[in-house]
């Protein structure tokens, strides 16, 4: 099977810039639509990093999502500096939020964030302590079903 | 039923007007939380929403929404209508509430789609 990697991108993500939230995932999408990704596998890519950017941008000081493009997969990572999760999961809970009230004006903070970017995802890898920010890495599959 | 008859049964104003409004509904979503439109939306639907902000806008983009429709007359500012022209995201403002929206739409026959059909 072919696994090389296509193409390397980096967005930076402003904590608190609520304006901006989702345009770094915007970038994504346009970025794996002109890489010629399949049109399902974008949109799945799509959902699951804009409920992640908007995580960044609600409890983090700042971040970055990095993507990756191979030939048979698309790997993101969202990284931040914030305040970490205490407890995963708890956090992976649908419901269950520490947000503020400036999120959820947004339409964000219901507690669906980390529970949506499971279903999009064919692999998810959560690393986190108090204080020390959140490591998020996806995976998707170009081929085969999607079992989400 | 079309982008164009739900504007009408609306009573909807065009903010940022679709160049075709002749397009197909395959739906309608109503909601303000835009993780639910994420979880829940389905491509080729109306969302109807209380939200007149960028996020809205993105989350149409994101899930391949026909349109936004804004409720309760409310303002769409200037920098969200840039987002949605970026983003070729037709938005209408109409004066009615969620509910009374809802409840024209679906008299007037877009159905609604439930899980797994």
């Amino acid at each position: 099977m072919d696994t090389r990697r296509l193409a390397h991108h980096e967005f930076p993500i402003l904590g608190r810039a609520y304006f901006l939230g989702g345009r770094a995932s915007t970038s994504v999408k346009h970025v794996l639509r002109e890489a010629g990704v399949e049109e399902a596998v974008v949109r799945r890519v799509s959902v699951a990093c804009y409920e992640a950017e908007m995580n960044v941008v609600l409890h983090a000081r700042s971040g970055y999502l990095s993507l990756d493009i191979y030939a048979d997969r698309v790997v993101v990572g969202v990284i931040d500096k914030g305040p970490g999760i205490e407890d995963i999961e708890l956090a992976m809970t649908p419901g269950w939020s520490s947000a503020s009230d400036e999120a959820r004006a947004l339409g964000f903070g219901a507690g669906m964030g980390l529970p949506n970017i499971r279903d999009q995802a064919d692999e998810m890898q959560i690393e986190s302590a108090k204080g020390e920010g959140v490591r998020l890495i996806l995976t998707l599959y170009r081929e085969g079903e999607h079992d989400g | 039923m079309t982008l164009a008859k739900a504007v009408e049964v609306l009573k909807a104003q065009a903010v940022v007007p679709a160049a075709d409004q002749g397009v197909p509904l395959g739906g309608c979503f109503a909601a303000d939380l835009m993780s639910d439109v994420l979880a829940f939306g389905r491509e080729g639907s109306l969302l109807l929403t209380g939200l007149a902000t960028d996020q809205a806008i993105r989350t149409a983009a994101i899930k391949h929404l026909v349109a936004v429709v804004v409720i309760e007359g409310k303002r769409v500012d200037s920098d969200v209508v840039e987002v949605a022209r970026e983003e070729g995201i037709p938005v209408y403002q109409t004066p009615l509430s969620k509910y009374e929206a809802c409840g024209l739409l679906m008299s007037a026959g877009l159905r609604p789609y439930r899980k797994g059909t």
